[in-house]
């Protein structure tokens, strides 16, 4: 594994950092996208984790932040943040692609890191799939009946109810940011999707448990999508245990044992006899 | 005055490049150079966009500035559970120098939160820092080492958190999100910081209910800042928020103009 440092981007307002395998390969390029504030390591570093053993998989990867995060600056152009998440993608892929060679793309987003991917992954024709941790999803009947009727009935909700509520702390209500915003419409991103595995885009999806308040059942997202969900280009994991952020080793080992899973199934290793 | 700055440019600087550093430039020649020795763990991650904020004011008011992740932090290279106290120490030592070689200046401010405080102390003599400038340090290794593992052991039946509690062999071996070795945590209870020679700043913004125990640093001539409002370092419900501290940085930039 080799890993180099950039600056780049349009107006060199981007930070990031390549990691090439130890030997060429014509694989596509992961790009990891920043999980909300959290600059490029990742929560709890889970993107080196992530990148590094992508790297001894063969897969050339970019760990960097976007515009305004992290170590990124602003561009300075007068752009929507869809336009310059777009754009920021759009550089990294230039840079990868010239550092590895590669000219496929794979994306990969945790919470709000998963909505920029499918921004990106939306209009960017270099992107040959997505891996979206905790991305969109909206609760629906389904979830309403699984998420209430056992908890109707059970002391111990109750009682879980009560020490959340009473461990509610009013300074932290009034110093913790707030990062709610609203959703797009389901029938927009389901459209999206549609049109992303139209181009032929291969798609993982991967809820954790730490969505347990908007995702509690594979079934959930064919009721939230529809047909779309039995597209072969998509798939779907729920790591029922685990938290948002994969805070325990044995959480994040199990994570990348899947995206891991999930890229040589899609996108196996071939590697090329010109070293890089 | 503000001058206009340099971008911070990312580098890999030591041994087979195993460091990563963010270099802040100033607009012609550095008339100061500041290493931030980052905390360890999640506090590292916390803290990190204070430690740009600070780094681009210096940076702005033409004093050079390195920012960088010790052995198994951060970008650098190697696992978490590789991060050892000695082998941090012997980072900032090689920090320090590549911080001089890239600004031209001899003497070095070294500024450190948490456990980066207690780093560039323990690293002051050997790095030749002028100046230490340190953001609530940990000076009770055993104190912090069972405050850590309070803070793991909660975590792991956070409701907030986990659907159902988690087994504590799944929560073993870490502290709040970061694998830990049994030698870098015995290097912890066994801290043991010697009284720093060097010119010291403490800034304390520790919650009124923490121990304020600065005995070891007030004895040894250190001048002491209080910050308000707290900084709330060890609080589950807060692990993945962001610090932000303009007070902070207002105190921090105001010392460094008083330093010729």
């Amino acid at each position: 594994m080799r890993e180099n440092a950039f600056r780049f981007g349009r107006a060199r307002h981007l930070v990031g950092v390549v990691g090439l395998p130890a030997s060429a390969t014509d694989n596509v390029g992961v790009i990891v996208l920043n999980a909300g504030m959290v600059h490029r390591i990742g929560p709890f570093r889970l993107n080196v984790e992530m990148t590094r053993r992508l790297n001894a998989c063969g897969y050339p990867t970019l760990r960097f932040d976007l515009s305004t995060l992290g170590d990124s600056s602003a561009s300075a152009e007068l752009e929507s943040r869809p336009q310059q998440i777009r754009a920021d993608v759009a550089d990294a892929m230039t840079l990868l692609g010239e550092k590895s060679g590669c000219k496929g793309f794979v994306l990969v987003g945790l919470c709000s890191g998963a909505e920029n991917a499918h921004t990106a992954a939306c209009t960017e024709t270099r992107t040959a799939g997505a891996i979206f941790l905790d991305g969109y999803v909206y609760r629906t009947a389904g979830f309403m009946l699984r998420h209430y009727l056992p908890r109707l009935f059970s002391p111990k909700t109750w009682r879980g109810f009560l020490a959340r509520h009473l461990r509610n702390n009013p300074q932290l209500a009034d110093d913790a940011p707030d990062f709610r915003h609203e959703f797009p419409q389901r029938s927009a991103i389901r459209t999206d999707l549609i049109g992303m595995l139209d181009r032929g885009l291969k798609l993982s999806f991967i809820y954790s448990g730490g969505m347990s308040q908007y995702f509690n059942h594979r079934r959930q997202f064919r009721e939230c999508f529809g047909r779309v969900a039995t597209h072969p280009g998509l798939s779907l994991s729920f790591l029922e245990d685990t938290d948002h952020t994969y805070i325990l080793d044995t959480d994040r080992d199990r994570l990348l044992d899947v995206i891991e899973d999930w890229l040589l199934h899609n996108f196996p290793v071939v590697a090329t006899s010109i070293s890089a | 005055m503000m001058a206009l700055q340099e971008e911070a440019l990312p580098c890999h600087f030591g041994s087979n490049n195993e460091l990563f550093g963010l270099y802040h430039a100033p607009a012609g020649v550095a008339r100061k150079a500041v290493l931030l020795c980052p905390p360890l763990g999640q506090d590292l991650i916390r803290s990190h966009r204070v430690y740009r904020q600070l780094a681009e004011t210096f940076a702005a008011e033409g004093t050079a500035a390195l920012r960088f992740d010790y052995y198994g932090s951060g970008d650098s290279a190697g696992r978490s559970v590789d991060v050892s106290w000695t082998r941090c120490i012997a980072d900032i030592i090689v920090a320090a120098r590549e911080l001089r070689a890239r600004s031209g200046c001899p003497a070095l401010i070294a500024f450190g939160a948490r456990l980066g405080g207690s780093l560039a102390i323990a690293a002051a003599a050997a790095a030749h820092f002028a100046e230490l400038i340190v953001w609530d340090p940990v000076l009770d290794g055993v104190a912090h080492v069972t405050r850590l593992d309070a803070l793991q052991a909660a975590l792991r039946l956070d409701p907030m958190r986990f659907v159902k509690p988690r087994s504590t062999q799944d929560a073993a071996g870490q502290w709040l999100g970061f694998a830990v070795s049994p030698h870098l945590r015995q290097q912890l209870v066994e801290l043991n910081l010697q009284p720093p020679v060097t010119r010291t700043l403490l800034l304390d913004s520790l919650p009124p209910d923490a121990a304020h125990d600065w005995d070891l640093l007030v004895a040894a001539g250190a001048s002491v800042k209080i910050l308000n409002p707290p900084t709330i370092w060890d609080d589950l419900d807060r692990l993945e928020h962001t610090i932000l501290s303009h007070e902070l940085i207002r105190a921090v930039t105001g010392h460094l103009r008083e330093i010729v």
